[in-house]
């Protein structure tokens, strides 16, 4: 029944991406270019070598590849909160019969399927067809790999969800989610393959959510990472989830309680 | 400038100030993310060329230094270009017929009443301070006439990322929306401006130097005082013309946008 | 030569169609389609100076389209617009230093700053001399009564107080002729009658020329003498209030309430409405039907215990011109 409500926002904003033609058109454009462009970055800087500790050219190729796909609909709305209390629409959609949450996760898969089928789609035929890429270390690898981008768009989410309860108390959250965003587009290995960080900034990533977002997918496709280390991947994956929504949930009950005292 | 039409911009500059000065916090809080933003593309090619050691015969001073020439001028350009980037809303919402019910000029208005002086702080401190880390560390010998060289690249960069943001802000005009094609062309662009463009496809060499020609705000004017190898593949006259480039560009775009204001009139939004 | 004059001016728009549904949508992403709005077609008025008009239409009727091309924001397609012996898309600066316009959707105030500061900034703008910024500011603040708040933020304050600083904003610099876009909209009954006596006010005394647009007819009824209606880019009425009242504001009810249940005979040109709780409706045109005469019959027929008659709101007129169920 309330599944049923879910779908129905979602559907409303699948229809909603499509009205700005131009915008997706160049969004597909987009990715590909700056595909083009870090792939050569690295074609420069590999120049004759065939691996660097052991990563070839075609897996950085494919590295790249799979995440700016992923990126591309991975679709999180940082000010979906703070947009909501900024114009008061927030007290109206608390006394809707479906939670706020569920509808905003809705909202932002309704977009997500738009963006998988129209954008990701497209810009992965380009992309396999004209510059190539790794195929998948097997058919397990492939099974692995679909479900951790499940759960790294789950991660990748939950950091947005628990950083847009800042919104009860700061009057603009643009800065602290273009700080986030910061940490997330250089920690996640989205603009360096995160092979090549220094040995010290590893052992940092390591105890960040930040890996599990595109890294751990790659590496599971690439058959970098076997068995008990993919294993370990999921669970850190799911760790980070429950913390982050957890964490979300006990500020977005404070933040409540102050919308209540100070009547939205 | 009439002196009355410098009072003016005084009014609106105190104006943007108070406003800020409304939300201290949250006004420093945007300077700082505006800097960790923009130096995203430094940390990220700071930990690469620890790894790889250089780029096509690139140090990492040499491309500090050229991503430098990106943020200045970009720090430059965004006090006064402000309003342009965000013509697009302000079509949208309706207040560009404000201005054009206000008896001065269109431009004037819209540089004036957005001039952004914090994000300006952001980029231009970033680019500063990436000046400062790599100019001594080049093998440059600041000469007058490079000082006077240097002077003119930043002025003439200045005017070709002013043109491009005024030629953009023109489209909108014509364009419902043009986010997505301001990130193609420009955003895009700007992002990779930093590293020598001699690495990429020919196709995006082109871009760089004919379309959107951000080769001329940093690469060719770093080749004059680098002379690195890779500048062999492009014509030597390139190093000397970034003014010419910016003047003539940004005369492009101002007859554009004169063009579009009078289309606005007759089709309405 | 009249203040202003509207010479069969129309204005066409493009707009984009979008096709319903996820097929029309994928069609829409590949071939967008487009067709042609005539937002304005072929209107023509004058007006004097010192006249207050009001612009009255139904939403998408083409009343702003019209206002902005009065202001000067947009040219028409064809035909000739003249205010104050300037051409307002032509010669906009020279022009616009003469005009006010207040957008009741929209604030020209600084949201962030105290509303003074904006009163600052305009008078920059307008190149206002010192005595007669002085002059206005104290004038009109006093007439809204807007001591109270010209030293907070305009974001603390009330919509009816914003409005009344937005008007002012549009003052200083004493124009000639202001437009109004809406100007009572969202504000409570008591701001409204504010925002209405000071209008009129300006009007009787200072002689400035007005038009409002407005959907509140209390708004036109209260303070314009002229009105024009507009509809689907036609100019469907141009006249007196009264004048409407008059010719298409005929009809009237009455209701007599009887003091025990009775069967009414029929009266020619008289529609008879069913009975309830004793009282019966009678609908005439009082231009067929003398009202007296029918007071009378009734009167001396039956035994009545209460008689009304009530005149049609002028809402349920300019409806009826919409509807094009009497013809302007």
């Amino acid at each position: 029944m309330k599944m049923k409500a879910y779908m129905a926002f979602a559907k409303k904003s699948f229809l909603q991406k499509s009205a700005y033609r131009m915008e997706h058109w160049m969004g597909i454009l987009n990715t590909l270019i700056r595909l083009v462009i870090y792939v050569e970055i690295y074609r420069a800087l590999y120049g004759a070598r065939e691996a660097v500790d052991g990563i070839t050219m075609s897996m950085v190729t494919t590295n790249f590849i799979l995440s700016l796909g992923m990126e591309s609909f991975f679709v999180v709305d940082d000010f979906y909160l703070s947009y909501r209390i900024g114009n008061g629409s927030i007290a109206s959609e608390m006394l809707l019969p479906v939670s706020f949450h569920g509808r905003m996760l809705a909202d932002n898969l309704g977009t997500a399927a738009f963006k998988l089928i129209f954008h990701f789609i497209p810009a992965m035929l380009v992309a396999v067809l004209f510059i190539g890429i790794s195929a998948p270390a097997g058919a397990a690898s492939m099974g692995l790999f679909v479900l951790s981008v499940l759960f790294g768009y789950g991660v990748l989410w939950s950091i947005s969800f628990m950083f847009q309860m800042f919104s009860f108390w700061l009057i603009n959250v643009w800065a602290i989610m273009t700080i986030k965003n910061v940490f997330i587009n250089v920690l996640s290995g989205a603009m360096i393959p995160l092979w090549f960080m220094p040995e010290s900034m590893k052992n940092v990533i390591k105890f960040t959510p930040f890996e599990s977002i595109y890294f751990t997918p790659v590496q599971i496709y690439l058959g970098k990472i076997t068995g008990a280390e993919i294993a370990g991947g999921f669970i850190k994956q799911i760790i980070w989830i429950v913390c982050l929504l957890g964490i979300g949930m006990i500020l977005w009950h404070k933040g409540q309680k102050k919308l209540v005292v100070q009547g939205g | 400038m009439r002196s009355d039409a410098l009072k003016l911009s005084a009014v609106y500059t105190k104006m943007i100030f108070r406003s800020w000065f409304q939300y201290r916090v949250d006004a420093i809080l945007r300077s700082l993310a505006v800097f960790m933003r923009e130096a995203t593309s430094i940390i990220v090619i700071y930990f690469t060329l620890l790894k790889f050691d250089s780029l096509n015969g690139w140090n990492i001073y040499e491309m500090l230094f050229l991503f430098s020439l990106v943020y200045v001028t970009y720090g430059i350009m965004i006090i006064f270009f402000t309003g342009l980037r965000d013509f697009g809303k302000t079509v949208r919402t309706g207040g560009f017929d404000r201005y054009i019910l206000r008896p001065r000029g269109l431009l004037f208005q819209l540089i004036f009443a957005n001039a952004d002086w914090f994000a300006a702080v952001g980029h231009g401190c970033l680019g500063i301070l990436l000046f400062v880390l790599s100019a001594a560390k080049i093998g440059v010998v600041w000469t007058p006439a490079r000082v006077i060289y240097y002077i003119f690249s930043i002025a003439g960069g200045v005017l070709i990322q002013g043109a491009i943001f005024l030629f953009l802000a023109a489209l909108n005009i014509y364009l419902f929306e043009t986010n997505a094609l301001k990130e193609v062309f420009y955003w895009n662009g700007r992002k990779f401006a930093g590293y020598p463009i001699s690495i990429f496809h020919k196709a995006i060499q082109f871009c760089m130097t004919f379309v959107v020609p951000f080769a001329f705000v940093n690469y060719f004017p770093s080749q004059f005082l680098l002379r690195k190898d890779d500048m062999a593949m492009y014509p030597e006259i390139f190093m000397y013309i970034t003014p010419l480039v910016g003047i003539v560009m940004y005369l492009l775009a101002y007859l554009f946008w004169r063009v579009s204001i009078k289309y606005y009139k007759s089709s309405g939004n | 030569m009249s203040f202003i004059e509207v010479k069969e001016v129309s204005k066409t728009f493009k707009v984009n169609k979008r096709s319903a549904g996820i097929p029309g949508m994928i069609a829409n992403m590949f071939v967008p389609k487009f067709e042609n709005k005539k937002a304005v077609d072929g209107i023509s008025f004058d007006i004097e100076s010192g006249e207050m008009v009001g612009f009255i239409g139904p939403n998408g009727a083409g009343k702003s389209t019209t206002i902005k091309m009065l202001s000067g924001i947009l040219c028409p397609d064809s035909g000739s617009i003249s205010v104050n012996s300037y051409v307002p898309y032509r010669q906009r600066k020279e022009y616009v230093a003469g005009i006010g316009v207040v957008f009741g959707q929209k604030s020209q105030l600084q949201w962030d700053l105290p509303v003074i500061d904006s009163f600052e900034l305009l008078k920059a703008i307008y190149r206002i001399p010192e005595e007669m910024y002085k002059k206005n500011l104290k004038r009109y603040t006093d007439m809204l009564d807007m001591g109270g708040f010209i030293n907070q933020p305009v974001r603390q304050l009330s919509l009816g107080q914003r409005m009344r600083s937005d008007i002012v904003a549009s003052l200083l610099h004493s124009p000639k002729i202001v437009f109004f876009d809406e100007p009572t909209i969202g504000v409570d009954v008591i701001g409204k009658e504010t925002i209405r006596s000071f209008i009129r006010e300006l009007n009787e005394k200072d002689k400035i020329t007005m038009i409002f647009t407005t959907h509140d007819m209390q708004d036109i009824e209260q303070t314009c003498k002229r009105i024009l209606i507009i509809d689907k880019g036609s100019l469907l009425y141009d006249g007196s209030l009264q004048e409407i009242r008059n010719k298409y504001g005929t009809t009237r009810q009455l209701i007599a309430e009887f003091n025990e249940d009775t069967e009414v005979t029929p009266i020619e040109n008289v529609m008879i409405g069913d009975p309830k709780d004793r009282k019966r409706s009678f609908t005439f045109d009082n231009s067929v039907v003398d009202v007296n005469a029918l007071m009378h019959e009734i009167l001396g027929k039956y035994s009545i215990r209460d008689i009304t008659v009530t005149e049609p709101e002028i809402e349920t007129i300019i409806r009826k011109i919409y509807n094009k169920e009497v013809f302007a």
